[in-house]
């Protein structure tokens, strides 16, 4: 049966999506593949459609555990009922009943840290599995912006000549990553599927200050002037909460949004957000994962970001909805310090390693070190993965290793704030691409008249007269009452 | 100022006997004897835990403020005094009244379960079951999903219900419409995300600590309406299932009152259980404070009671030292068990 009538009877498409077919033509016949696709671009087809082809088992690892759920409740919508998660969310009996009955199912998403439990591993042994899906798959390396060492071990889980072929899924990676991913998962020269980082409607503006004041300044103009929705994002909670209630001091509709706030405070920002009464979020990078707002018209970088990776995935918020968006990155003399003292940040030093070395020493569990208070978690989460892999030496110099890079990688971004030529030719080199044509209001450097891409701003009417708290709970709970 | 007000409340209830830690431990809820028997002392039931995430910073904030403000002067060793313009300040009383012995923070556990109902309720109102989830805690979502399956939320009837009992039971309770609001405020549901505390807070000109205080006073009247009244909430009640703590002993206080309601003496539990003395005399204090009707008479006569009684107002004081100078034939335990009973209200 052809690829075609397959989608068409299991999805209700005509024709796939740019990649989609590619990707699953080297798949089915049983070749490792790296695909490389931005979201909202069905990545998940990619590995949905090959399910309806081979016998056996398709296994999905990802990492974020509420979109797992949302995939899986979507394909049950669908009509797929051999579809299973097994992450934390599941009770005892929920999660033994789903291990019992393990070769049933076609699809069975699981959390990395629950593969690597004896238990799941050991059945999933038994189970005849057909593919083997690691979604975002960046998190594999150190280098990609959300490192998760329980990604590595999943190359040591399936390898040798029996075992199936692995796809790598991601929406962002550079080469550097792109190697990582091949070499962890210990991938059979695999076939790359990369689509272009290119995003044409966002277009890229940069502003340089004489001080820290003058850009938070200029930011209050620009928003009072133009029109949103937009983010900006700034690197400290502090900084959020300082320019969200200047912001709002003004009158326009702000939030800030970082780690520091409750989940449900989040929650209500990010609804009030994509609902369109919050116009403007002042976030640190906590903001993003997950959120699916079409419209986004400018995002604003208030501070460096600490790589180009970063920079790409948080502008690439913009403008999803395929319509004219503006990126503006803010620069002041100094700002690539600050940044490398917080892209360095969260990498154990050699006093951690210290530490660590005289815990073991001492026959006590080194977890002690994150429970003192004396590193923090995604620290201790490194360390602890490298100390059990390398002798302390050899950490030693990795981690010193990883700090130069990571350095380096800010001066990387500091390219895109100099270079004279064009920032979109920078940022798509830097992800190992060519930059084929470029549009009108490209960039800073090729020229850029903000007045062509972003609306001036329009006042939004807020009502003034609140709902009373019994009329509120009412049309929360049945509907607005017909007026 | 309602923080403000409240600290400062507190500080005058321990009149200068303790340091200003006590009145953060209080407020945390710190299960410590001595934080324990402070309540009992000077009958701070109602404020206990009330603020079991207050960060300590915030709290010196707070101390700070006031010593600014020259309602209190600091004194060596993390003590105080409270000035003349402090106790003018505090004739404006405080409105605002709680009941955190017994519930303690769990009022949160209530909420997010109702605000998991309602949203979840909401879209399904909206024919749209297709949210992320207010509330991420496993515990809550699971014991919500079992709570709309028992009460067969598939058929429709229930928003109405809810709504029905929602309305009934807060027209009941006593805090202000304002406070109500801010309660509603924090659920959400279909096109109605909820307010985050910064909104609140500007929207009623207070800090996000007094919109806090605010809402947990309403919830803790609103829970104890809903318990209280439980025929008449079928919904809420089980909502608020094991959120008000009616046993309010340590376990192993309990373990102790157990064995002395059998009628063993103090060096018999001791012996029994494998304590110090010291240790189950700190128990048989937690069970004088927390049992209206505990015998103190079977550790002191009645004229002791009363000679302890008449010291502390004698020497305006529940320092135990000061006391056991006053009255050396008494021991510490015994005029410990007299400050537990805290049944008198002329103390205060």
């Amino acid at each position: 049966m052809e690829l075609e009538d397959i989608l068409y009877r299991h999805f209700g498409y005509h024709s796939f999506r740019p990649g989609q077919k590619e990707v699953i033509e080297q798949i089915v016949v049983g070749r490792d593949v790296i695909a490389l696709l931005p979201t909202g671009m069905g990545k998940s087809l990619c590995y949905q459609l090959p399910g309806y082809v081979f016998n056996g088992t398709v296994l999905i690892v990802s990492p974020l555990l509420s979109l797992m759920q949302d995939q899986v409740t979507q394909m049950k919508q669908f009509g797929e009922k051999r579809v299973v998660a097994l992450n934390s969310f599941l009770t005892f009996q929920q999660k033994q009943y789903a291990l019992n009955y393990l070769h049933q199912y076609r699809f069975i998403f699981i959390s990395p840290e629950m593969l690597l439990q004896k238990q799941v591993y050991e059945r999933l042994n038994e189970v005849n599995l057909s593919l083997v899906v690691v979604d975002e798959a960046h998190c594999i390396s150190q280098w990609g912006f959300d490192f998760r060492p329980d990604y590595l071990r999943i190359g040591e889980l399936f390898h040798g000549v029996n075992r199936p072929p692995i796809l790598a899924l991601s929406a962002t990676a550079t080469n550097k990553v792109l190697g990582d991913i091949q070499n962890y998962l210990k991938m059979d020269e695999p076939f790359h599927y990369i689509h272009s980082v290119d995003r044409k409607n966002i277009h890229l503006s940069r502003r340089q200050f004489q001080r820290q004041e003058d850009k938070v300044d200029w930011i209050i103009e620009h928003v009072l002037e133009t029109e949103g929705p937009g983010i900006i994002y700034t690197q400290s909670r502090t900084k959020a909460e300082n320019i969200s209630n200047r912001l709002i001091q003004v009158g326009v509709q702000a939030a800030s949004y970082h780690a520091g706030k409750e989940s449900v405070d989040r929650q209500f920002i990010q609804q009030q957000f994509i609902e369109g009464s919050i116009q403007w979020i002042v976030a640190t990078n906590a903001f993003g994962m997950g959120v699916h707002k079409s419209d986004v018209r400018q995002v604003i970088h208030h501070s460096l970001p600490s790589n180009i990776a970063n920079y790409m995935q948080e502008i690439g918020r913009a403008g999803r909805d395929g319509k004219d968006s503006l990126a503006i990155l803010l620069y002041e003399d100094g700002d690539e310090n600050f940044a490398k003292m917080l892209a360095t940040d969260d990498l154990p030093t050699d006093h951690h390693i210290a530490l660590y070395e005289n815990y073991r020493f001492k026959n006590e569990n080194p977890f002690i070190m994150f429970q003192n208070g004396e590193i923090s978690e995604t620290a201790f989460r490194v360390l602890d993965y490298w100390m059990n892999e390398q002798p302390t030496d050899e950490v030693q110099r990795l981690l010193h290793k990883m700090r130069i890079e990571k350095m380096q990688a800010v001066d990387e971004m500091m390219e895109i704030v100099q270079t004279k030529d064009c920032m979109r030719n920078v940022l798509v080199h830097y992800f190992g691409q060519q930059l084929t044509e470029r549009p009108n209001n490209c960039c800073e450097c090729c020229g850029i008249i903000v007045k062509e891409i972003i609306e001036p701003r329009k006042l939004h009417e807020i009502s003034t007269k609140p709902d009373s708290w019994k009329d509120r709970i009412q049309s929360i709970l049945i509907g607005r009452k017909n007026k | 100022m309602i923080f403000q007000t409240l600290v400062l409340n507190l500080l005058a209830t321990f009149n200068g006997e303790r340091t200003v830690s006590a009145v953060y431990h209080l407020l945390r809820g710190k299960r410590s004897g001595q934080t324990i028997q402070d309540v009992g002392i000077f009958g701070l039931h109602s404020y206990f835990g009330i603020l079991p995430k207050l960060q300590r910073r915030q709290f010196d904030e707070q101390i700070n403020n006031l010593s600014n403000q020259h309602y209190i002067s600091i004194l060596p060793e993390n003590r105080y005094r409270i000035t003349e313009t402090g106790y003018s300040f505090l004739k404006q009383s405080m409105k605002l009244s709680f009941d955190g012995w017994h519930y303690r923070g769990n009022e949160h556990i209530f909420f997010a379960r109702l605000s998991l109902i309602v949203q979840t309720l909401s879209y399904l109102s909206d024919g749209n079951m297709k949210f992320i989830p207010i509330q991420q805690n496993d515990d809550i979502q699971l014991w919500v999903k079992s709570y709309l399956k028992t009460q067969q939320y598939q058929n429709g009837h229930l928003q109405q219900k809810l709504l029905n009992e929602i309305v009934a039971s807060l027209e009941k309770v006593k805090n202000e419409e304002r406070e109500k609001s801010i309660v509603i405020k924090r659920l959400s549901g279909v096109n109605q995300p909820g307010f985050t505390w910064q909104q609140i807070s500007i929207h009623e000109k207070l800090t996000e600590m007094d919109v806090q205080l605010l809402y947990i006073s309403c919830i803790h009247h609103w829970l104890n309406e809903i318990t209280f009244s439980e025929e008449n909430y079928p919904l809420l009640s089980k909502i608020a299932e094991r959120v008000r703590i009616e046993m309010t002993l340590t376990e192993s206080a309990n373990q102790t009152a157990q064995l002395f309601k059998k009628g063993y003496s103090i060096d018999e539990i001791s012996m029994i259980r494998n304590l110090k003395t010291s240790t189950i005399e700190d128990h048989i204090v937690e069970l004088a404070m927390n049992d209206r009707k505990f015998p103190i008479v079977k550790f002191l006569t009645e004229e002791e009671t009363n000679s302890v009684l008449r010291t502390i107002d004698d020497y305006q004081t529940k320092k135990l030292k000061v006391l056991h100078e006053v009255l050396p034939n008494l021991s510490y335990f015994q005029l410990r068990l007299v400050l537990a009973r805290g049944d008198s209200n002329s103390w205060n």
